[in-house]
């Protein structure tokens, strides 16, 4: 069976190449892998075969059982597969020593798995020592990382994990798979276990971190959402890990591969491209902004010139702190936040997460945040209904083009 | 987190007997449905405790004694000072039960409630006290007497009795209780018909315990002249006498070991049905 | 009493100190041997009810008579109380020791070793970190057992405060008897509620913040 490579990518940039100085992942080549547990008929995974590109996300899919773990888990050999090759940026796994790998791969599962023992700074530091970093290093590292994943250093760096929240840990957890820098990361069901709000959040986190950093992440979930938001491209596996389709988010929606994968995928397959569009697609609107410490009536009077009654609240850093009435603001002479919890949008957030927002937020809208936390506008009702109107009459019309260049064409175009 | 949960300590309390891990009663289906390590104990160990009596007895009566060996290791003898060991156990038991369980009953009353914490604190203090300490000076203030002897064991076997009777009833549910006194029951109807008979393996953990702590420690009963199979232990070692001296010290473990199973089956059998 | 203590201050103190010293040697060796145990009988888990099985048959032997069976093997003195008190003092650990490791979250094991530690820094830095808690719970219990054991064993001219008890005893009558069986007695007790006490403040020391109750 020859290796399955899908039609390159249109969102992350399928021309990437294994050179290109801005992937620090490396590509993965399953061939065909084989995995028999004793004492069972059928094998787990039965022959698969897979290549994933340097620096894209690939997301593992299927109903439970369908061997998509014991997939992941072959890749760093928590599970030895029976028989097949895996190799990592050209080299075969089983060439190194267990243990080494294991150092070279990241590792992120469910809940973090945070070691309730360690601070928060010993654990993202397990690797790194394992690996005879000397402390300063390992230290920076700590450091760099929890920055990355929007954690205070100062203030978390020598808490338990236990003195966090779910969110907060699965955060470190993040941080614990990057630790040691390594071009290929697992993630097993990595946001299983928080709550959606928080879910959503990570979820965006990850990719602006992969925007950064470019890994070759691969990463198994149950959840078709989560794949389509997060995958470069996705897999969707049957019973025996074989492959149902292997191909991109959209065009898995627009041309399921077959039955199984339609029926997985669901339906309402309008609603699920609201999955497919980030927030960065549509037009952000611009209320008036503030910035902490600033002279209350500057900041009315611009508000009222622009016929806004709330205003967005920056702080030095252009990051939002909070979203104000203007007859929150009449309490003091200058701009101070009164909450401390304001919710925000990551850009790379779906259209879906957006609706979310605003259906819970008495503004009726989203603040987005860019790279950093940066503010860089606000998404309303109005732009999102545009949006999926607009999208709706580009399916209507493809739907057409379908119809009478051939039905068969939308068939052939899953691969796999 | 129930991560960290996992890691509490399972037997915490100063002093407390090592079998305090018992006393989290595992889920049970039937009564006869038991884990590996019960079935082990309950069937296994009656067969080796015969087996190995048997041997001794095989040895008894073929092995080549001088005469004093042959008057300490008489039938006559040790079946007397098995019995006295038995009656020191057995009547201990009974004084334990008659002190332990109406106390943690008491001392799951509303009235006394609060003195729940210092009697179980005061009784695990207690147990610090090494057993042989407390016969001898006990003995010494009472005189060297069976009743002495049965007085020791008692006071020393009362906490875990004690202890398991006050956390089995205050294990019940007390929408339990609720319930009970809410279709009309008296207190003491609530308590012998509802919350006794729910803390029963708890209280029987406890029992057998005490059941062992006490054929153990009956065997220093030996000291205060009050008998019990320590005796040959102790002449052994006086007269030299390795055979006579092994013989009791076999003889003492057998018996702990049967009654430990006799224990354990009685719990079982007074568990009540669908518990 | 105060006259009796006054007089024999050297004795006694000496006395104090051979028990402790007894009850700690063998308490550790205790350890050592009940968590090399309990590696290996986690690692195996068909051994596990078996352990548990004899650590019970274990306990429900009388230290006495497990020393009368002892004498014969390795004589009358130290030899015979230390190995009774350390068999005695194992059995609770072992236990408790089981318990720990197979509290310890899978996840957690299998999450060091897809991070690279091998078995061994995974049982150091994962396992037994987390499992501590109740392993010093069982070391706790076992310690208060053998020092009463210790006391017991004094019987076979074992080392310590027993052999206070056991004068006392054999001078019945005399004058002192009550004092030295008494001093033998308040010393054990004392001397293990402050042991105890040291243990708690060991945990407090050594249980990571993380896992603290």
């Amino acid at each position: 069976m020859s290796t399955t490579t899908p039609p390159s990518n249109t969102r992350a940039g399928g021309t990437d190449a294994p050179g290109n100085p801005d992937v620090s992942g490396v590509d993965l080549e399953l061939v065909d892998v084989l995995k028999r547990y004793p004492g069972q008929k059928k094998p787990a995974v039965d022959g698969l075969s897979l290549h994933i590109p340097a620096g894209e996300i690939v997301m593992f899919v299927g109903p439970s059982g369908c061997g998509k773990t014991t997939s992941l888990k072959m890749i760093n050999r928590l599970i030895e597969p029976t028989s097949g090759t895996i190799s990592i940026g050209g080299e075969d796994v089983r060439g190194r020593n267990v243990d080494q790998l294991r150092r070279h791969v990241g590792y992120v599962i469910q809940g973090g798995s945070l070691f309730p023992h360690l601070t928060v700074a010993q654990n993202i530091s397990v690797v790194p020592r394992l690996l005879k970093w000397d402390s300063r290093r390992t230290s920076e590292r700590v450091d760099e990382l929890l920055e990355l994943v929007s954690l205070d250093p100062a203030k978390y760096r020598d808490r338990y994990p236990r003195e966090l929240s779910g969110g907060q840990q699965q955060r470190v957890g993040v941080a614990r798979g990057l630790a040691a820098d390594p071009p290929v990361i697992l993630m097993d069901e990595p946001f299983g276990a928080v709550d959606p709000i928080t879910r959503q959040r990570l979820q965006d986190e990850l990719l602006s971190i992969q925007e950064e950093l470019r890994k070759t992440i691969v990463c198994v979930t149950h959840d078709i959402d989560e794949a389509v938001k997060l995958g470069d491209r996705i897999l969707i596996l049957q019973e025996g890990a074989q492959i149902a389709q292997y191909d991109t988010p959209e065009a898995i929606l627009a041309a399921p591969a077959n039955a199984f994968v339609e029926d997985f995928v669901g339906a309402g397959s309008t609603l699920k491209q609201l999955s497919l569009s980030r927030v960065s697609d549509v037009e952000l609107v611009h209320p008036t902004t503030a910035t902490v410490g600033e002279r209350v009536a500057e900041v009315r009077a611009r508000a009222e010139a622009n016929g806004d009654q709330a205003v967005v609240v920056l702080d030095e850093r252009r990051r939002p702190v909070d979203w104000m009435w203007l007859r929150e603001l009449a309490a003091a002479d200058t701009v101070r936040p009164v909450r401390d919890d304001v919710l925000t949008l990551d850009r790379r957030a779906t259209l879906n997460d957006a609706l979310d927002m605003m259906l819970t937020s008495t503004h009726g809208a989203a603040i987005v945040t860019g790279r950093r936390d940066e503010y860089l506008g606000v998404v309303n009702f109005t732009a999102v209904t545009g949006h999926i109107q607009a999208t709706e009459q580009q399916l209507a019309e493809g739907r057409a083009a379908d119809a009478t260049a051939g039905r068969d064409d939308a068939w052939e175009g899953g691969g796999a | 987190m129930s991560r960290t949960d996992t890691t509490r300590p399972v037997a915490v309390p100063a002093g407390d007997a090592p079998r305090s891990a018992d006393t989290e009663t595992a889920p049970r289906r039937s009564r006869w449905a038991v884990s590996g390590e019960s079935r082990i104990l309950l069937l296994v160990l009656p067969v080796v405790v015969a087996l190995v009596f048997g041997a001794w007895a095989w040895w008894r009566a073929t092995a080549d004694l001088d005469s004093i060996e042959a008057r300490q290791l008489a039938w006559g003898l040790i079946l007397d000072l098995i019995w006295q060991h038995v009656k020191l156990t057995l009547v201990a038991t009974f004084f334990v039960l008659l002190v332990a369980i109406p106390l943690g009953i008491a001392l799951t009353r509303p009235r006394f409630k609060r003195a729940a914490p210092l009697a179980v604190g005061i009784a695990n203090a207690g147990q610090a006290a090494p057993a042989i300490g407390l016969i001898v000076l006990l003995a010494m203030l009472l005189g060297f007497t069976f009743g002495t002897a049965v007085l020791a064991l008692t006071l020393y076997a009362v906490l875990p009795v004690l202890r398991n009777t006050i956390t089995g009833l205050q294990g019940i549910d007390p929408t339990l209780v609720e319930a009970g006194r809410g279709i009309g029951m008296s207190g003491a109807g609530v308590l012998f018909r509802v919350e006794l008979p729910l803390a029963v393996p708890v209280i029987m953990t406890g029992v057998r315990t005490a059941l062992v702590l006490l054929v153990g420690t009956a065997t220093l009963a030996t000291f205060v002249n009050a008998g019990g199979l320590g005796t040959l232990i102790v002449t052994g070692i006086t007269l030299f006498r390795y055979p006579v001296l092994v013989s009791g010290a076999l003889l003492v473990a057998l018996l702990a070991l049967l009654v430990d199973w006799a224990g354990r089956v009685l719990e079982r059998v007074a568990r009540p049905k669908g518990i | 009493m105060w006259e009796f203590i006054d007089e024999r201050k050297a004795q006694i103190a000496f006395s104090a100190y051979q028990h402790v010293s007894l009850v700690l040697q063998a308490v550790l060796v205790a350890t050592v041997i009940a968590v090399v145990l309990a590696v290996v009988v986690t690692r195996f888990r068909p051994l596990e009810p078996v352990a548990n099985a004899v650590s019970a048959m274990g306990l429900t032997i009388p230290s006495f008579a497990l020393l009368g069976l002892l004498v014969p093997l390795v004589g009358i003195g130290v030899a015979s109380a230390f190995v009774a008190v350390t068999f005695y003092a194992t059995l609770p650990i072992l236990r408790n020791a089981v318990v720990g490791l197979q509290g310890v979250d899978a996840r957690l094991v299998e999450s060091a070793h897809g991070m690279g530690m091998n078995t061994l820094a995974t049982l150091t830095r994962v396992r037994l970190p987390l499992a501590w808690p109740v392993i010093l719970a069982g070391i706790r219990v076992s310690t208060q057992m053998s020092m009463g054991i210790a006391a017991i064993a004094a019987y076979v001219l074992g080392p310590g405060l027993g052999q206070l008890i056991y004068t006392g005893l054999a001078q019945i009558g005399g004058a002192n008897a009550l004092n030295s069986a008494l001093v033998g007695t308040l010393g054990v007790v004392i001397l293990a509620l402050a042991i105890d006490a040291l243990l708690l403040l060991l945990g407090r020391l050594t249980i990571s913040k993380g896992i603290r109750a």
